[in-house]
């Protein structure tokens, strides 16, 4: 009796810390729209929230994808060069080659997976640190990207896929439903799936995975290959949006993919985290890009304002954690 | 009065005493070996004479102005790879002045030459021979102060006979000059050529203590066994053993060789050796975590091949990492995780994981094993070291296991859990015919838990003890190598032919 009482409790206090983090990461981000509200009254109207959440949905598709590689204690600085390269490949057979909408964004998909796997391949097998090997590989994919499009814009983009990107479904953006059902896949992918288990087992000890007979590896090759397939729909969303492509695309998208994951509560470390902390650091991020407009804060000084605010809030989660520990 | 004088020292960690009461006196111009089993208190007490420990009863005490300058060398290389000879020797420079390279070697070569080293100040350490490493580590210890007392920690580990008589000559001249020399080994041989005085630790405790005729290796191994070890309990397996599992023959490897064994069902054999005998290495080859350079094995009779853990775990045989935290367990995973990774097979259909029925294995593991957790959603780390080690092994056995290798399973474990984990050890070979491997540093629990004991000395078997054979004694003698062991071995393997 007082056992099960004892165990009632210990369990409830372990869900509390466990969820901790995720609580403290949604109060943050309900702080953060009430005080963008109170700031800026056009926050609010349901225009500014559509604005804000078509940038969700692309800063969401890729945070998730670096969140897969962080959860393992990988990382990929390339998935924004990726992410245009696929776009521009998409772009290219749609308007040049004339094919069908659904070939092209498939061939996109492949091109982006076989990117994050040479990227993974190269990582693995030659047990090289993940953040070089990808800065080399980032130089790689963007030079890729300019020898393609020549420097030029590619435009031409048929109705069909740039609905995709600019249109909206009961007044919501379509990319809005595409980056939630990446999401829900994802999530089923990293709770309930084998796959997920091998992750965070790889991400929580490489060593003690291999013992149990894990090919990390594999495990390893594999996230890289889904994250950059990820990049790439991301990628190719960006150009319906835009209803064309270029070279730079993808590349602002960097520094919010590892922040947003970092902010939610995932560790760069491996194995602590879920994928819900990679959706509501993006959402923060989303926000917070949005409210630095609507203040008004010089166009040339929103960069500095962004940077700054995601370095705090790396340095406040970290601070709160020592706290929750000592 | 002593040069440095310990008195009535005590130092406790939660669960043990690791020095008692330990009184020891270090004079000018002597060598003073301390020798003890893994565990005994050399390295605590190290700690205390170098001030990395405050005791927490009994001081020291020295007859001069100053306390002596105390050198360390420890027994890990503990040096900076990329950076010359004499840099790693005169690290950290003093503040303020320029760093005048050359100087620095000025400095350094006196030391080198010393120690008769043939490299040169400006070489890095990394293009420098392990040898030459472990003497410039001695070089700093006489470079960074003149040291009164001078602690060598294992020095001859990774040297070579030549190398070794080198720094005797070393030891010897420093000694002539009035150095204190405290000389921790396990070897016996240098022991007896090197002593002025000679002191055996037992539990923490000094149980020897002579400068005189009676020290002998003799005199030194009755010290180091004692008679208070427990063993009225024996989780030896008691059923007959059953056929050959493993067969191994003159395997090779990085850090062993010419190892060869048979594993049967039903049996606990275990391995014993110093640490860096190559019992983990020739363990974790057979598992496929390293690979052999020669020799063969076979499983049930079929060629074994030497290739992942995955194909070893496929075929039945299950290996506990001696590194429970970094090479065991999914710390920021929860129990029931844990557990569900080790039998993804057998908690997932179709590739999605049953929750409820990873529950279900975690429960029968927390049920069966009495691990005590405040629910299977906890994390894995917060349980204690013992219950931690239930789970994984726990969750091994479920896998139904033909071979389960124990690397030094109850490391930094309480001693109740101790005996439980030896318990169950005994009962999954008795009662599901699995073949165990027990790699031990603790001869008390080898001598418990064990039906056979290969003992390892330098990479090769020195012995194998059947069970009515093991003693203290002679498990000792065989892991430090004192000439009794070889004189057994060599009856050992008349024994075999017969």
């Amino acid at each position: 009796m007082s056992d099960g009482l004892v165990n009632m409790t210990q369990r409830r206090g372990f869900n509390l810390k466990g969820g901790g983090q995720i609580v403290g990461v949604l109060i943050a981000f309900v702080v953060i729209c009430v005080v963008a509200s109170l700031v800026a009254p056009q926050f609010l109207t349901s225009y500014n929230m559509t604005i804000i959440s078509r940038d969700l949905a692309f800063i969401g598709i890729v945070a998730i994808a670096q969140g897969l590689l962080l959860l393992l204690g990988d990382i990929d600085v390339s998935i924004g060069a990726i992410a245009g390269l696929c776009g521009i490949v998409c772009t290219k057979l749609l308007v040049d080659a004339q094919l069908d909408p659904a070939l092209a964004i498939s061939a996109g998909l492949a091109v982006g997976a076989i990117a994050g796997a040479v990227n993974g391949a190269i990582i693995t097998m030659f047990n090289l640190n993940s953040l070089v090997v990808t800065i080399g590989m980032l130089s790689v994919y963007s030079g890729l990207n300019l020898w393609i499009t020549k420097g030029r814009t590619i435009v031409g983009l048929p109705k069909e896929v740039t609905v995709l990107g600019g249109g909206t479904l009961m007044g919501v953006p379509v990319p809005v439903y595409i980056m939630a059902g990446v999401f829900l896949v994802i999530l089923f992918l990293t709770t309930k799936t084998v796959y997920g288990r091998r992750l965070y087992a790889v991400g929580n000890s490489r060593e003690a995975a291999k013992i149990i007979g894990i090919h990390e590896q594999r495990v390893r090759i594999t996230a890289y290959a889904v994250a950059g397939a990820l990049a790439g729909l991301a990628g190719m969303l960006l150009c319906f949006r835009l209803v064309s492509a270029q070279a730079s695309m993808g590349q602002s998208w960097l520094l919010p993919s590892i922040a947003a994951p970092v902010i939610g509560g995932i560790a760069t470390t491996g194995g602590i985290g879920t994928i819900w902390g990679a959706l509501l650091g993006a959402a923060i991020i989303a926000v917070i890009g949005n409210v630095i407009v609507l203040g008004g804060v010089d166009v040339y000084l929103q960069q500095v304002v962004t940077g700054a605010i995601v370095v705090i809030a790396v340095a406040l989660d970290a601070i709160t954690r020592k706290m929750g520990r000592g | 009065m002593s040069l440095l004088e310990a008195r009535g020292i005590t130092k406790r960690f939660p669960g043990v005493i690791a020095l008692d009461a330990v009184d020891l006196r270090f004079e000018r111009g002597e060598v003073h070996c301390i020798v003890g089993e893994n565990g005994a208190g050399k390295s605590t007490l190290v700690k205390v004479l170098t001030g990395i420990y405050r005791p927490d009863e009994g001081d020291l005490h020295h007859d001069g102005e100053a306390p002596p300058a105390i050198g360390y060398v420890p027994q890990e290389l503990n040096l900076f790879d990329h950076m010359t000879v004499a840099e790693n020797m005169f690290l950290p420079l003093e503040n303020g002045a320029l760093f005048r390279r050359k100087a620095l070697e000025e400095a350094a070569r006196p030391f080198l030459d010393d120690l008769k080293m043939t490299c040169a100040p400006e070489d890095l350490v990394r293009d420098i021979s392990v040898a030459e490493k472990q003497l410039l580590q001695i070089a700093r210890a006489l470079a960074s102060r003149r040291s009164d007392i001078l602690i060598l920690d294992e020095p001859t580990a990774s040297l070579t006979a030549t190398e070794i008589e080198r720094l005797f000559a070393i030891v010897e001249e420093l000694q002539a000059r009035g150095t204190a020399i405290v000389f921790i080994t396990h070897r016996l041989d240098e022991v007896m050529r090197l002593h002025s005085v000679v002191s055996v630790l037992r539990n923490g405790c000094v149980v020897g203590n002579s400068d005189g005729e009676e020290v002998s290796e003799a005199w030194i191994v009755s010290k180091m066994t004692g008679k208070e070890m427990d063993l009225s309990t024996l989780y030896r397996p008691r059923t007959p053993r059953g056929a050959p599992v493993f067969r191994v023959e003159g395997l090779s490897g990085d850090g062993f060789e010419e190892i060869s064994f048979d594993l049967h069902a039903g049996e606990v054999l275990g391995f014993a050796g110093l640490v860096g005998a190559g019992r983990s290495e020739v363990l974790q080859t057979l598992f496929g975590m390293r690979t052999p350079t020669a020799g063969q094995a076979w499983f049930d009779g079929e060629p074994w091949v030497f290739n992942k853990p995955a194909r070893a775990i496929s075929k039945g045989v299950m290996y506990l990492s001696e590194e429970r935290k970094a090479h065991g367990i999914f710390p920021h995973m929860s129990v029931r995780q844990n557990v569900g990774a080790g039998l993804l097979r057998d908690v997932a259909r179709l590739g999605v994981v049953s929750n409820a029925r990873e529950a279900e294995a975690t429960a029968k593991i927390i049920g069966d094993y009495r691990v005590k957790t405040a629910s299977s959603e906890t994390k894995i780390m917060n349980l204690s070291g013992g219950n931690q080690q239930k789970v994984l092994i726990g969750r091994g056995l479920m896998a139904n296991p033909r071979v389960m290798i124990f690397d030094e399973p109850t490391r930094g474990i309480d001693v109740n859990a101790k005996d439980e984990i030896y318990r169950l050890m005994q009962q999954v070979a008795e009662d599901q015919q699995i073949a165990v491997v027990l790699i031990s540093s603790e001869i008390e629990e080898l001598l418990k838990c064990s039906n056979r004991v290969l003992s390892l000395y330098d990479g090769r078997i020195n012995a194998e003890i059947a069970a009515e054979e093991l003693s203290e004694e002679r498990l000792l003698s065989s892991i430090i190598n004192t000439g009794g062991a070889s004189d057994a071995t060599a009856a050992n393997r008349e024994d075999a032919h017969v």
